[in-house]
Protein backbone atom coordinates (compact mmCIF):
# COMPACT_ATOMS: atom_id res chain seq x y z
CA UNK A 1 0.00 0.00 0.00
CA UNK A 2 1.64 3.47 -0.63
CA UNK A 3 2.02 6.13 1.34
CA UNK A 4 0.86 9.60 0.15
CA UNK A 5 2.24 12.93 0.31
CA UNK A 6 0.90 15.94 1.08
CA UNK A 7 -1.54 17.49 -1.15
CA UNK A 8 -2.59 20.95 -0.74
CA UNK A 9 -5.51 21.57 0.83
CA UNK A 10 -4.15 18.81 3.18
CA UNK A 11 -1.61 20.86 5.26
CA UNK A 12 -1.22 20.55 8.96
CA UNK A 13 -3.98 23.00 10.46
CA UNK A 14 -4.05 25.25 13.61
CA UNK A 15 -6.05 23.29 15.92
CA UNK A 16 -9.47 24.53 16.79
CA UNK A 17 -10.64 24.79 20.85
CA UNK A 18 -12.82 21.84 21.56
CA UNK A 19 -15.80 23.95 23.30
CA UNK A 20 -17.46 22.56 26.51
CA UNK A 21 -21.36 22.34 26.39
CA UNK A 22 -22.91 25.28 26.99
CA UNK A 23 -25.66 23.17 29.17
CA UNK A 24 -22.78 22.34 32.14
CA UNK A 25 -22.30 26.63 32.47
CA UNK A 26 -25.38 26.12 35.16
CA UNK A 27 -25.03 22.37 36.02
CA UNK A 28 -21.63 20.53 35.63
CA UNK A 29 -20.86 17.24 35.47
CA UNK A 30 -20.15 15.30 39.09
CA UNK A 31 -17.76 13.18 39.64
CA UNK A 32 -19.10 9.46 40.91
CA UNK A 33 -17.19 6.10 42.09
CA UNK A 34 -18.52 2.92 41.14
CA UNK A 35 -20.14 0.49 43.46
CA UNK A 36 -18.76 -2.55 41.76
CA UNK A 37 -15.26 -1.39 40.11
CA UNK A 38 -14.17 1.52 41.75
CA UNK A 39 -13.66 3.52 38.38
CA UNK A 40 -14.48 6.79 38.58
CA UNK A 41 -16.75 9.45 36.05
CA UNK A 42 -18.50 12.41 35.83
CA UNK A 43 -22.00 12.24 35.45
CA UNK A 44 -24.97 14.91 34.95
CA UNK A 45 -28.98 13.78 35.33
CA UNK A 46 -31.32 16.28 33.31
CA UNK A 47 -34.25 14.01 34.66
CA UNK A 48 -34.67 10.79 36.61
CA UNK A 49 -34.46 9.20 32.98
CA UNK A 50 -31.72 11.28 31.23
CA UNK A 51 -28.09 10.59 32.45
CA UNK A 52 -24.81 11.77 30.57
CA UNK A 53 -21.63 9.76 31.61
CA UNK A 54 -18.48 10.55 30.96
CA UNK A 55 -15.84 8.21 31.14
CA UNK A 56 -11.99 8.92 31.66
CA UNK A 57 -9.07 6.53 29.64
CA UNK A 58 -9.29 2.49 29.21
CA UNK A 59 -12.76 0.91 30.41
CA UNK A 60 -10.49 -2.32 31.51
CA UNK A 61 -11.72 -2.02 35.27
CA UNK A 62 -15.53 -2.41 34.34
CA UNK A 63 -16.11 -6.17 35.04
CA UNK A 64 -19.34 -5.33 32.96
CA UNK A 65 -17.40 -4.07 30.25
CA UNK A 66 -14.87 -6.96 30.12
CA UNK A 67 -17.76 -9.35 29.71
CA UNK A 68 -19.50 -7.33 27.13
CA UNK A 69 -19.67 -9.68 23.57
CA UNK A 70 -17.75 -7.99 21.14
CA UNK A 71 -19.01 -4.79 19.01
CA UNK A 72 -21.71 -5.74 16.09
CA UNK A 73 -21.10 -4.28 12.40
CA UNK A 74 -23.53 -1.34 14.08
CA UNK A 75 -21.13 -0.23 16.59
CA UNK A 76 -20.74 -1.26 20.26
CA UNK A 77 -22.50 -3.73 22.05
CA UNK A 78 -22.05 -2.19 25.34
CA UNK A 79 -24.48 0.05 25.82
CA UNK A 80 -23.77 0.98 29.61
CA UNK A 81 -23.16 -1.03 32.97
CA UNK A 82 -26.05 -1.44 35.19
CA UNK A 83 -23.68 -1.41 38.16
CA UNK A 84 -23.05 1.99 37.51
CA UNK A 85 -26.36 3.31 37.01
CA UNK A 86 -27.42 1.32 40.34
CA UNK A 87 -24.21 3.60 41.38
CA UNK A 88 -25.44 6.92 40.42
CA UNK A 89 -29.11 6.16 41.58
CA UNK A 90 -27.55 5.73 44.85
CA UNK A 91 -25.65 8.69 44.40
CA UNK A 92 -29.08 10.66 43.54
CA UNK A 93 -30.74 8.97 47.09
CA UNK A 94 -27.67 10.43 49.02
CA UNK A 95 -27.89 13.99 47.52
CA UNK A 96 -24.33 14.01 45.98
CA UNK A 97 -25.78 13.90 42.11
CA UNK A 98 -28.61 16.35 41.90
CA UNK A 99 -31.21 15.56 39.10
CA UNK A 100 -31.58 18.65 37.48
CA UNK A 101 -35.84 18.48 37.04
CA UNK A 102 -35.69 17.83 40.84
CA UNK A 103 -34.67 21.49 41.63
CA UNK A 104 -36.69 23.22 39.51
CA UNK B 1 -29.77 33.39 41.81
CA UNK B 2 -27.22 34.05 39.33
CA UNK B 3 -28.57 36.87 36.94
CA UNK B 4 -28.73 36.10 33.57
CA UNK B 5 -27.80 39.73 31.26
CA UNK B 6 -30.79 40.01 28.67
CA UNK B 7 -28.92 40.46 25.96
CA UNK B 8 -29.64 39.16 22.80
CA UNK B 9 -27.12 35.70 21.47
CA UNK B 10 -24.84 35.84 19.13
CA UNK B 11 -23.93 32.81 16.68
CA UNK B 12 -19.90 31.90 16.86
CA UNK B 13 -18.31 30.39 13.76
CA UNK B 14 -14.77 29.25 13.81
CA UNK B 15 -12.90 29.25 11.18
CA UNK B 16 -13.58 26.04 9.39
CA UNK B 17 -10.23 24.03 9.33
CA UNK B 18 -8.64 24.18 6.01
CA UNK B 19 -8.18 20.21 6.04
CA UNK B 20 -10.05 16.45 5.41
CA UNK B 21 -10.72 14.70 7.44
CA UNK B 22 -8.26 11.51 8.63
CA UNK B 23 -9.59 8.33 7.75
CA UNK B 24 -11.75 5.44 5.32
CA UNK B 25 -13.97 8.15 2.86
CA UNK B 26 -16.45 6.12 0.74
CA UNK B 27 -16.51 6.82 -2.80
CA UNK B 28 -19.80 5.21 -3.91
CA UNK B 29 -20.16 1.14 -5.50
CA UNK B 30 -17.22 -0.54 -6.89
CA UNK B 31 -18.38 -1.80 -9.39
CA UNK B 32 -19.40 1.80 -11.10
CA UNK B 33 -15.91 2.21 -11.50
CA UNK B 34 -14.42 -0.83 -12.82
CA UNK B 35 -15.91 0.02 -16.53
CA UNK B 36 -12.07 0.37 -18.14
CA UNK B 37 -12.12 4.18 -18.39
CA UNK B 38 -10.60 5.99 -15.60
CA UNK B 39 -12.91 8.07 -13.66
CA UNK B 40 -12.94 11.71 -12.35
CA UNK B 41 -13.39 12.08 -8.17
CA UNK B 42 -13.18 15.92 -6.68
CA UNK B 43 -12.63 15.11 -3.51
CA UNK B 44 -10.35 16.38 -0.87
CA UNK B 45 -10.03 19.77 -2.16
CA UNK B 46 -8.05 18.13 -5.25
CA UNK B 47 -9.09 15.84 -7.96
CA UNK B 48 -8.49 12.26 -8.06
CA UNK B 49 -8.43 9.86 -11.00
CA UNK B 50 -9.62 6.78 -10.20
CA UNK B 51 -9.57 2.94 -12.44
CA UNK B 52 -9.52 -0.63 -12.19
CA UNK B 53 -6.65 -2.39 -13.71
CA UNK B 54 -7.16 -5.88 -16.12
CA UNK B 55 -7.63 -7.36 -12.72
CA UNK B 56 -10.33 -5.01 -11.68
CA UNK B 57 -8.34 -3.92 -8.62
CA UNK B 58 -9.01 -0.36 -8.15
CA UNK B 59 -6.53 2.50 -7.95
CA UNK B 60 -6.86 6.13 -6.86
CA UNK B 61 -4.34 8.90 -7.65
CA UNK B 62 -4.31 12.24 -7.60
CA UNK B 63 -5.74 13.45 -11.18
CA UNK B 64 -2.56 15.96 -12.00
CA UNK B 65 0.58 14.16 -14.01
CA UNK B 66 3.56 15.05 -12.10
CA UNK B 67 5.27 16.01 -15.78
CA UNK B 68 2.80 18.53 -17.05
CA UNK B 69 0.16 18.80 -15.17
CA UNK B 70 -2.26 16.68 -17.73
CA UNK B 71 -5.08 15.56 -16.06
CA UNK B 72 -5.34 11.68 -15.99
CA UNK B 73 -9.17 11.28 -15.69
CA UNK B 74 -9.13 12.48 -19.41
CA UNK B 75 -6.73 9.65 -20.24
CA UNK B 76 -6.64 5.80 -20.98
CA UNK B 77 -5.70 2.42 -18.98
CA UNK B 78 -3.22 0.89 -20.61
CA UNK B 79 -1.86 -2.33 -19.06
CA UNK B 80 -3.40 -1.51 -16.04
CA UNK B 81 -1.32 1.75 -15.65
CA UNK B 82 -2.78 5.24 -15.96
CA UNK B 83 -1.68 6.88 -19.24
CA UNK B 84 -1.79 10.60 -19.46
CA UNK B 85 -3.30 12.09 -22.74
CA UNK B 86 -0.52 14.84 -22.91
CA UNK B 87 2.56 13.04 -23.18
CA UNK B 88 1.46 8.73 -22.39
CA UNK B 89 3.28 8.92 -19.53
CA UNK B 90 2.23 5.64 -17.81
CA UNK B 91 1.28 5.63 -13.58
CA UNK B 92 0.98 2.76 -11.60
CA UNK B 93 -1.55 2.31 -8.53
CA UNK B 94 1.12 2.84 -6.49
CA UNK B 95 1.36 6.69 -7.47
CA UNK B 96 4.86 5.42 -9.48
CA UNK B 97 5.73 6.33 -13.33
CA UNK B 98 6.00 3.63 -14.79
CA UNK B 99 7.27 4.19 -18.13
CA UNK B 100 7.54 6.89 -20.26
CA UNK B 101 7.10 5.41 -23.93
CA UNK B 102 9.54 7.99 -25.57
CA UNK B 103 12.05 8.52 -23.13
CA UNK B 104 14.88 5.52 -22.43
CA UNK B 105 14.25 5.69 -18.35
CA UNK B 106 11.97 7.15 -16.16
CA UNK B 107 13.68 9.85 -14.42
CA UNK B 108 14.68 9.75 -10.05
CA UNK B 109 11.40 10.33 -7.63
CA UNK B 110 9.08 10.20 -10.52
CA UNK B 111 6.06 9.14 -7.97
CA UNK B 112 2.65 11.00 -7.23
CA UNK B 113 0.22 10.89 -4.19
CA UNK B 114 -1.56 7.71 -4.39
CA UNK B 115 -4.75 6.71 -1.90
CA UNK B 116 -5.04 4.11 -0.06
CA UNK B 117 -8.22 2.17 -0.88
CA UNK B 118 -10.31 -0.64 0.56
CA UNK B 119 -12.69 -2.67 -2.18
CA UNK B 120 -15.29 -4.13 0.26
CA UNK B 121 -18.86 -5.74 0.50
CA UNK B 122 -19.26 -3.96 -3.13
CA UNK B 123 -17.77 -0.18 -2.07
CA UNK B 124 -14.87 1.81 -2.92
CA UNK B 125 -12.95 3.33 -0.03
CA UNK B 126 -10.12 5.55 0.31
CA UNK B 127 -7.85 6.52 3.43
CA UNK B 128 -7.25 10.16 3.60
CA UNK B 129 -4.38 11.25 5.85
CA UNK B 130 -2.90 14.90 6.21
CA UNK B 131 -0.33 13.24 7.68
CA UNK B 132 0.40 11.03 4.69
CA UNK B 133 0.62 7.63 7.19
CA UNK B 134 -1.07 4.16 6.06
CA UNK B 135 -4.27 3.60 7.10
CA UNK B 136 -5.20 2.54 11.15
CA UNK B 137 -5.57 -1.03 11.58
CA UNK B 138 -8.08 -0.19 14.30
CA UNK B 139 -10.58 1.91 12.74
CA UNK B 140 -10.97 -0.46 9.55
CA UNK B 141 -14.30 -0.94 8.13
CA UNK B 142 -16.53 -3.23 9.78
CA UNK B 143 -17.57 -5.65 7.32
CA UNK B 144 -21.32 -6.27 6.19
CA UNK B 145 -22.13 -9.96 6.51
CA UNK B 146 -25.77 -8.98 4.29
CA UNK B 147 -23.59 -7.69 1.62
CA UNK B 148 -22.42 -10.57 0.33
CA UNK B 149 -25.40 -12.66 1.21
CA UNK B 150 -28.27 -14.11 -1.51
CA UNK B 151 -30.32 -13.70 1.67
CA UNK B 152 -30.00 -9.97 0.69
CA UNK B 153 -31.05 -7.54 -1.94
CA UNK B 154 -28.22 -5.82 -3.77
CA UNK B 155 -27.62 -2.16 -2.67
CA UNK B 156 -30.09 0.75 -3.56
CA UNK B 157 -27.66 3.87 -4.04
CA UNK B 158 -27.94 7.53 -4.17
CA UNK B 159 -25.39 10.39 -4.14
CA UNK B 160 -26.14 13.84 -3.97
CA UNK B 161 -24.13 16.81 -3.99
CA UNK B 162 -24.23 19.21 -1.89
CA UNK B 163 -22.85 22.72 -2.46
CA UNK B 164 -22.65 25.63 0.47
CA UNK B 165 -21.95 23.37 3.54
CA UNK B 166 -19.58 21.68 5.50
CA UNK B 167 -20.12 17.75 5.80
CA UNK B 168 -20.14 18.47 9.85
CA UNK B 169 -23.32 19.66 9.13
CA UNK B 170 -24.11 15.62 8.68
CA UNK B 171 -22.41 14.50 10.78
CA UNK B 172 -24.57 16.53 13.42
CA UNK B 173 -27.15 14.56 12.98
CA UNK B 174 -25.65 11.64 15.17
CA UNK B 175 -27.16 13.66 17.91
CA UNK B 176 -29.69 15.77 16.51
CA UNK B 177 -32.76 13.58 18.07
CA UNK B 178 -35.74 16.31 17.50
CA UNK B 179 -35.10 16.73 13.89
CA UNK B 180 -35.51 13.34 13.09
CA UNK B 181 -39.66 13.94 13.80
CA UNK B 182 -39.28 17.64 12.77
CA UNK B 183 -37.46 16.78 9.39
CA UNK B 184 -37.45 13.09 9.14
CA UNK B 185 -40.97 12.24 9.67
CA UNK B 186 -40.34 9.67 12.18
CA UNK B 187 -41.47 9.38 15.75
CA UNK B 188 -38.62 8.70 18.22
CA UNK B 189 -39.08 6.87 21.75
CA UNK B 190 -36.08 6.24 23.09
CA UNK B 191 -32.54 8.14 22.08
CA UNK B 192 -29.12 7.34 23.17
CA UNK B 193 -25.68 8.21 22.15
CA UNK B 194 -22.21 6.48 22.92
CA UNK B 195 -19.11 7.91 21.75
CA UNK B 196 -15.76 6.27 22.03
CA UNK B 197 -12.70 5.64 20.47
CA UNK B 198 -13.13 6.77 16.14
CA UNK B 199 -16.71 4.94 16.66
CA UNK B 200 -19.86 7.28 17.17
CA UNK B 201 -23.17 5.01 17.96
CA UNK B 202 -26.68 6.33 18.15
CA UNK B 203 -29.56 3.84 19.46
CA UNK B 204 -32.73 5.11 18.12
CA UNK B 205 -36.30 3.55 18.54
CA UNK B 206 -39.51 4.98 17.11
CA UNK B 207 -42.90 4.58 16.16
CA UNK B 208 -45.18 5.26 13.22
CA UNK B 209 -47.15 8.51 12.95
CA UNK B 210 -50.13 8.62 12.09
CA UNK B 211 -49.98 11.60 9.95
CA UNK B 212 -47.12 10.25 7.93
CA UNK B 213 -47.29 7.63 5.59
CA UNK B 214 -44.17 4.93 6.31
CA UNK B 215 -44.16 2.32 3.45
CA UNK B 216 -45.64 -0.73 4.87
CA UNK B 217 -45.65 -3.74 4.19
CA UNK B 218 -49.52 -5.15 2.47
CA UNK B 219 -51.18 -2.89 5.23
CA UNK B 220 -49.23 -4.84 7.65
CA UNK B 221 -48.98 -2.60 11.86
CA UNK B 222 -45.93 -0.94 12.07
CA UNK B 223 -44.70 -1.89 15.77
CA UNK B 224 -41.51 -0.48 16.29
CA UNK B 225 -38.44 1.01 14.15
CA UNK B 226 -35.35 -0.05 15.97
CA UNK B 227 -32.01 1.47 14.69
CA UNK B 228 -28.62 0.81 15.94
CA UNK B 229 -26.31 3.26 13.82
CA UNK B 230 -22.64 4.18 14.11
CA UNK B 231 -20.03 6.36 12.48
CA UNK B 232 -16.89 4.42 12.17
CA UNK B 233 -14.34 7.28 11.50
CA UNK B 234 -15.07 10.40 10.16
CA UNK B 235 -17.47 9.90 7.25
CA UNK B 236 -19.31 6.29 7.30
CA UNK B 237 -22.00 5.32 9.46
CA UNK B 238 -23.61 1.70 9.13
CA UNK B 239 -27.14 1.47 10.03
CA UNK B 240 -28.46 -1.49 11.43
CA UNK B 241 -32.64 -0.55 10.83
CA UNK B 242 -35.14 -2.58 11.86
CA UNK B 243 -39.00 -2.09 11.08
CA UNK B 244 -40.86 -4.24 13.04
CA UNK B 245 -44.49 -5.18 11.66
CA UNK B 246 -47.14 -7.77 13.11
CA UNK B 247 -46.39 -10.08 10.46
CA UNK B 248 -42.73 -10.32 11.29
CA UNK B 249 -39.45 -8.01 11.30
CA UNK B 250 -38.29 -6.19 8.03
CA UNK B 251 -34.77 -6.16 8.16
CA UNK B 252 -32.07 -3.50 6.39
CA UNK B 253 -29.16 -2.12 6.54
CA UNK B 254 -28.40 1.56 5.47
CA UNK B 255 -25.54 3.16 4.76
CA UNK B 256 -25.08 7.13 5.01
CA UNK B 257 -21.74 8.49 3.82
CA UNK B 258 -20.12 11.43 2.57
CA UNK B 259 -16.86 12.82 1.50
CA UNK B 260 -15.63 16.04 1.20
CA UNK B 261 -14.92 18.32 -2.41
CA UNK B 262 -13.84 20.90 -1.13
CA UNK B 263 -14.89 22.53 2.90
CA UNK B 264 -18.05 24.01 1.60
CA UNK B 265 -19.06 21.17 -0.02
CA UNK B 266 -19.80 17.63 -0.17
CA UNK B 267 -21.34 14.70 -1.61
CA UNK B 268 -23.48 12.63 0.48
CA UNK B 269 -24.49 9.12 -0.17
CA UNK B 270 -26.71 6.43 1.01
CA UNK B 271 -27.58 2.88 0.05
CA UNK B 272 -29.64 0.02 1.25
CA UNK B 273 -29.68 -3.49 1.50
CA UNK B 274 -32.70 -5.30 2.74
CA UNK B 275 -32.95 -8.79 3.80
CA UNK B 276 -35.39 -11.09 1.64
CA UNK B 277 -38.67 -11.51 3.30
CA UNK B 278 -39.60 -15.64 3.51
CA UNK B 279 -41.59 -16.27 0.09
CA UNK B 280 -41.36 -13.30 -1.80
CA UNK B 281 -40.07 -12.96 -5.16
CA UNK B 282 -36.51 -11.19 -5.83
CA UNK B 283 -38.15 -8.24 -7.05
CA UNK B 284 -40.49 -7.69 -4.76
CA UNK B 285 -37.44 -7.89 -1.91
CA UNK B 286 -35.49 -5.23 -4.56
CA UNK B 287 -38.58 -3.30 -5.02
CA UNK B 288 -38.75 -2.93 -1.03
CA UNK B 289 -35.48 -1.76 -1.02
CA UNK B 290 -36.19 1.18 -3.36
CA UNK B 291 -39.34 2.35 -1.96
CA UNK B 292 -37.74 2.56 1.59
CA UNK B 293 -34.42 4.40 -0.48
CA UNK B 294 -36.76 6.84 -1.63
CA UNK B 295 -38.89 7.23 1.58
CA UNK B 296 -35.23 7.88 3.11
CA UNK B 297 -34.52 10.13 0.48
CA UNK B 298 -36.93 12.26 1.12
CA UNK B 299 -35.71 12.99 4.23
CA UNK B 300 -32.11 13.80 3.12
CA UNK B 301 -33.83 16.39 0.38
CA UNK B 302 -35.09 18.00 3.48
CA UNK B 303 -31.99 17.69 5.48
CA UNK B 304 -30.27 19.62 2.53
CA UNK B 305 -32.73 22.24 2.25
CA UNK B 306 -31.73 23.35 6.25
CA UNK B 307 -28.34 23.02 5.51
CA UNK B 308 -28.40 25.12 2.43
CA UNK B 309 -30.16 28.02 4.03
CA UNK B 310 -28.49 27.41 7.75
CA UNK B 311 -25.86 28.94 9.71
CA UNK B 312 -22.41 27.48 10.59
CA UNK B 313 -22.83 27.68 14.41
CA UNK B 314 -20.25 26.72 16.89
CA UNK B 315 -21.73 28.06 20.26
CA UNK B 316 -25.33 25.98 19.81
CA UNK B 317 -27.96 27.03 22.34
CA UNK B 318 -28.85 23.76 23.96
CA UNK B 319 -32.24 22.75 25.78
CA UNK B 320 -31.97 19.51 27.84
CA UNK B 321 -33.68 17.41 25.47
CA UNK B 322 -31.47 17.99 22.89
CA UNK B 323 -28.62 15.41 22.07
CA UNK B 324 -24.76 15.87 22.83
CA UNK B 325 -23.96 18.40 20.22
CA UNK B 326 -20.99 19.62 22.00
CA UNK B 327 -19.67 15.94 22.76
CA UNK B 328 -19.87 15.22 19.70
CA UNK B 329 -18.25 17.85 17.75
CA UNK B 330 -15.37 16.91 20.34
CA UNK B 331 -15.34 13.25 19.09
CA UNK B 332 -15.35 14.51 15.27
CA UNK B 333 -12.21 17.21 16.47
CA UNK B 334 -9.61 13.91 15.96
CA UNK B 335 -10.50 13.54 12.73
CA UNK B 336 -8.66 17.12 11.81
CA UNK B 337 -6.05 16.21 14.37
CA UNK B 338 -2.75 15.12 13.71
CA UNK B 339 -2.64 11.27 15.49
CA UNK B 340 -0.09 12.98 17.92
CA UNK B 341 -2.43 15.83 19.24
CA UNK B 342 -5.21 13.99 19.53
CA UNK B 343 -6.61 14.63 23.12
CA UNK B 344 -8.00 11.69 25.25
CA UNK B 345 -10.81 13.58 25.78
CA UNK B 346 -11.78 13.42 21.93
CA UNK B 347 -11.94 9.39 22.33
CA UNK B 348 -12.94 8.98 25.88
CA UNK B 349 -15.64 7.04 26.06
CA UNK B 350 -19.15 9.41 26.59
CA UNK B 351 -22.65 7.97 27.07
CA UNK B 352 -25.90 10.08 26.96
CA UNK B 353 -29.24 8.96 27.42
CA UNK B 354 -32.12 10.82 26.58
CA UNK B 355 -35.24 11.58 28.46
CA UNK B 356 -38.22 11.13 26.08
CA UNK B 357 -40.87 11.57 28.25
CA UNK B 358 -41.83 15.45 27.50
CA UNK B 359 -40.78 15.47 23.49
CA UNK B 360 -43.27 12.54 23.21
CA UNK B 361 -45.92 14.44 24.82
CA UNK B 362 -45.58 17.41 22.91
CA UNK B 363 -45.10 15.03 19.26
CA UNK B 364 -48.24 12.96 20.12
CA UNK B 365 -50.27 15.92 20.42
CA UNK B 366 -48.98 17.10 17.44
CA UNK B 367 -49.36 14.65 15.41
CA UNK B 368 -53.47 14.04 16.95
CA UNK B 369 -54.12 17.68 15.56
CA UNK B 370 -52.38 16.78 12.46
CA UNK B 371 -54.85 14.20 11.64
CA UNK B 372 -57.62 15.67 13.05
CA UNK B 373 -57.37 18.99 10.81
CA UNK B 374 -56.37 16.27 7.77
CA UNK B 375 -59.51 14.34 8.42
CA UNK B 376 -61.23 17.90 8.70
CA UNK B 377 -60.25 18.78 5.53
CA UNK B 378 -61.17 15.49 3.89
CA UNK B 379 -64.62 16.43 5.33
CA UNK B 380 -64.89 19.38 3.92
CA UNK B 381 -64.35 17.73 -0.02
Amino acid sequence: MAIRTTTPGNEKADRPEVRPDVRLETAPMVPVSCESCGITVEARKSSWEQTSIQWHGDLDGCLERRAAPPPTIAGTAFRGCTALRNTLSHAVDRGALPVLTESE
Amino acid sequence: MTTVPDVPRRIETDPVAERYARGWHCLGLSDDYRDGSPHQVTAFGTKLVVWADADGEIHVLDAYCRHMGGDLTQGTVKDGNIACPFHDWRWGGDGRCKQIPYSRRVPLRARTSSWPTLDQDGMLFVWNDPEGNPPIEEQAIPRIPGATSDEWTDWHWYSIRIDGSNCREIVDNVVDMAHFFYVHYSMPTYFKNVFEGHVATQYMNGAERADVAIPSEDGAELLEIRSTASYFGPSFMIDDLVYEFDTGDFESILINCHYPIDTNSFVLQYGIIVKKPQGVSDEHAAASAKTMGDFIKTGFEQDVEIWQNKARIDNPLLCEEDGPVYQLRRWYQQFYTDVADVQAEMTDRFEFELDMTRPAEAWSREVADNVARRDEAAGAH
